[in-house]
């Protein structure tokens, strides 16, 4: 076989997952982009071109910031706790306890519970009358309309979901620092910490550098747990409202797809350059053998 | 040689894929040969029908029974259309129907709101059937309070007018039992139920005398036109929420939930106020018509509850009257037999069984007798005499979906307390005036 016909191969092998993701991923993002810069009528069968005219709406819309805002926040909390709680339980589930399966599974469970059955099971946990967190806490807090505590309740529902994908992968990643390292350390007199912070956490940071970025992109992409858990006549609602959701409202309760593309278009663009920094910033910590 | 067996075994599998793609293909037509009109054509003799099944999409769980009901009476006269009544819940509806209208998918006949026949009508989404009316296959004068009309633009019909709906006071008899109070009846205003409303609550049980809930054809709306407000101006150009009369109302309201005679915003969306009311937490409650059987359901106050109109305000009885239509898609396949099913869901058969079930008040004139005596134990006719108070569901321009959907959200601030009624009802004003203006 010449070089031409195989790649001919090549291409003909990996057409199946090549045409689903431009088909069904491709296509819509350039839409989603193009749609952003025209205004759309008769539910998007007729489109003019407008130019800027959605993003200078955007940018003159107080709610966009608010939404920036709380997306923002929602992320700078989400992340390094999930980061955090996942590498330490990750570490703790990779020794050799009775039972470990059955805690990974325990771990794992979120992953595999309907988004929206366990939102209600929250939902039910939160409420301000009979719900348990109050009843356990003694108080009477309207967890979930108080614009004060709902964006904390969907950290904690995001990183109890979060947890057991990302534990997943962590574990993946310490299995893979060889054993010889350890046992170096452990001929070298090494302390168990100090075998944690000079071994598994830099042989770890390819993996910790990968889960960051895809909880990164994960986390500005809220959307379910703010429509599933804080509903739209919430009172607090404007405090947690995030970007997705703003999108969501736009592009299919208000009919307004133009200006539900601009703002997620904005999400885009935002996310591109926080992984751009992340990759920058790599060299600084990510270490690769 | 190790390259050639590559090379096969990369062929082989290529092969296996394709042939597993075709199976499957070809699996997928056999499975469905009721559409195959070849399958059908030699028992059909004089004449050739194929079968069909139809898609019939509806909002309503509590009316589905009724509506499947009047669906397999159609089928035992047209044995070769088959329905399929499918129930998308009333907060996803209209976002699956824009979606399916641009993409061709449209069910074969579905319901219609006002609110939203403008827009699906001029993107010729839905089969017009002005030539029926015309060729007399249908009478539109069969219909009550000229319901058809709300289904009419620029001189074509497209919907057959399927019920209408007007709103009620649902009380709990046994509440006003017990604190001796006597019940509800049209002699009342609104002074008289913020009155009896405070009577009958007992916070510390749970219990409240009535359900203040946000809501607008189900709640304030009526509170607006009775005390002399308004929702639109009559001709739909500006909105009514900034009008003194209106905020009035709506501050009326909402002292009930200050004053401990009604739960919280936050209690009422942990547990929709229909349900508490279900549960014998409430002791009014304003509902429209569609919910009877729903709240009839109840163990817990079946027997117990019963209707009256709703109290007059300053100027008057205000209430709302809305009529559902069932329309069919432009882009139907099997036009012709949607348009069969169309016909049938407009008969007076259907009517009467909708009427029999309690579903809804049929539109078809002389059938509401039938829904009124549907469930003897309640006091029905208050809801087809309070037609004459009624108003027109504030619909029918271009701009109601997109205000109507951002109303809550704004009304939801100054309920939960986050900001004063009046200046939630000058946002919603100011809301609403500029989805006017950009909808023109």
């Amino acid at each position: 076989m010449n070089s031409r016909s195989r790649y001919v191969w090549a291409y003909f092998m990996i057409a199946p997952t090549l045409i689903g993701t431009l088909v069904f991923w491709g296509w819509p993002v350039l839409q989603s982009i193009m749609l952003g810069f025209q205004q759309s009528e008769n539910f998007g069968l007729v489109n003019h071109w407008v130019g800027f005219d959605n993003y200078v709406k955007l940018f003159r819309d107080e709610e966009f910031w608010q939404n920036l805002r709380n997306t923002l926040y929602y992320v700078v909390l989400f992340v390094p706790i999930t980061l955090i709680l996942s590498t330490i339980f990750a570490v703790l589930l990779n020794t050799k306890i009775k039972g470990l399966s059955i805690y990974r599974v325990i771990f794992f469970l979120p992953q595999v519970t309907m988004p929206a059955a366990a939102a209600m099971v929250w939902v039910v946990l939160f409420a301000q009358d009979f719900g348990l967190v109050n009843h356990l806490l003694g108080t009477r807090v309207a967890w979930l309309s108080n614009s004060n505590y709902a964006m904390f309740v969907l950290v904690i529902v995001g990183v109890w979901g979060a947890i057991g994908l990302n534990m997943l992968l962590i574990l993946a990643g310490l299995q893979g620092i060889p054993k010889s390292l350890y046992e170096a350390a452990d001929i070298d007199g090494a302390k168990r910490f100090n075998k944690f912070r000079y071994i598994t956490i830099p042989m770890l940071t390819p993996t910790l550098f990968f889960t960051s970025i895809i909880l990164l992109i994960g986390a500005t992409q809220i959307f379910d747990s703010i429509f599933l858990i804080i509903g739209k006549t919430n009172v607090a609602l404007p405090s947690v409202r995030s970007l997705v959701y703003a999108y969501y409202q736009n592009s299919f309760v208000y009919f307004n797809p133009n200006y539900g593309a601009a703002i997620i278009n904005v999400l885009l663009l935002i996310n591109l350059v926080l992984t751009g920094i992340q990759f920058a910033f790599q060299k600084k910590w990510v270490v690769y053998d | 040689m190790a390259k050639r067996n590559k090379f096969s075994f990369m062929l082989a599998t290529v092969f296996t894929v394709i042939a597993l793609f075709s199976a499957a293909c070809s699996n997928n037509s056999t499975n469905a040969p009721d559409n195959s009109p070849n399958n059908t054509a030699g028992e059909a003799t004089d004449a050739p029908k194929k079968n069909v099944t139809l898609t019939y999409s509806i909002w309503d769980k509590i009316q589905q029974p009724a509506m499947e009901a009047i669906a397999k009476e159609f089928t035992a006269e047209n044995p070769n259309i088959k329905i399929k009544v499918e129930v998308i819940p009333w907060g996803d509806y209209w976002t699956k129907m824009s979606a399916a209208a641009p993409s061709g998918t449209l069910p074969d006949v579905f319901w219609m709101h006002g609110g939203q026949f403008v827009k699906y009508a001029s993107g010729n989404f839905l089969e017009p059937i002005t030539g029926k009316v015309q060729a007399g296959e249908i009478d539109l004068n069969n219909y009550a309070a000229d319901l058809a009309t709300i289904y009419t633009l620029n001189g074509e019909n497209y919907g057959v007018p399927k019920d209408f709906d007007t709103i009620g006071l649902a009380y709990n008899k046994e509440l006003f039992d017990q604190a001796n109070i006597p019940y509800p009846d049209d002699t009342w205003d609104y002074a008289k139920l913020a009155e009896t409303a405070k009577q009958l609550s007992q916070p510390d049980k749970g219990i409240y005398g009535f359900g203040a809930k946000l809501d607008t054809q189900t709640g304030y709306w009526n509170d607006i036109l009775a005390n002399g407000g308004s929702i639109l101006s009559s001709d739909l150009s500006k909105s009514g929420y900034d009008d003194p009369a209106s905020i009035e109302a709506l501050k009326a309201r909402y002292q009930m939930i200050l004053d401990g005679a009604s739960p919280t915003h936050q209690q009422m969306t942990d547990t929709e106020a229909t349900e508490m009311f279900k549960s014998g937490r409430l002791a009014m409650i304003f509902d429209g018509s569609w919910r009877i059987s729903d709240i009839d359901s109840s163990e817990i106050i079946k027997g117990k509850w019963d209707w009256a109109k709703l109290p007059s305000g300053k100027v008057k009885r205000g209430n709302i009257i809305n009529g559902l239509g069932n329309v069919m898609s432009a882009g139907g396949k099997n036009k012709e037999e949607a348009w069969l099913f169309l016909k049938f869901l407009g008969s007076q058969k259907a009517a009467e069984i909708t009427a029999e079930m309690g579903a809804a008040i049929p539109a078809f004139n002389g059938t509401q007798d039938a829904w009124l005596t549907s469930r003897p134990h309640l006091n029905l006719k208050i809801f087809t005499e309070q037609v004459a108070d009624a108003i027109p569901y504030p619909s029918g321009s271009e701009s109601y979906p997109v205000w109507f959907a951002k109303e809550p959200e704004i009304m939801s601030q100054a309920w939960g307390g986050a900001i004063a009624v009046e200046e939630a009802a000058k946002k919603v004003a100011e809301m609403m005036n500029q989805a006017i203006t950009e909808a023109k």
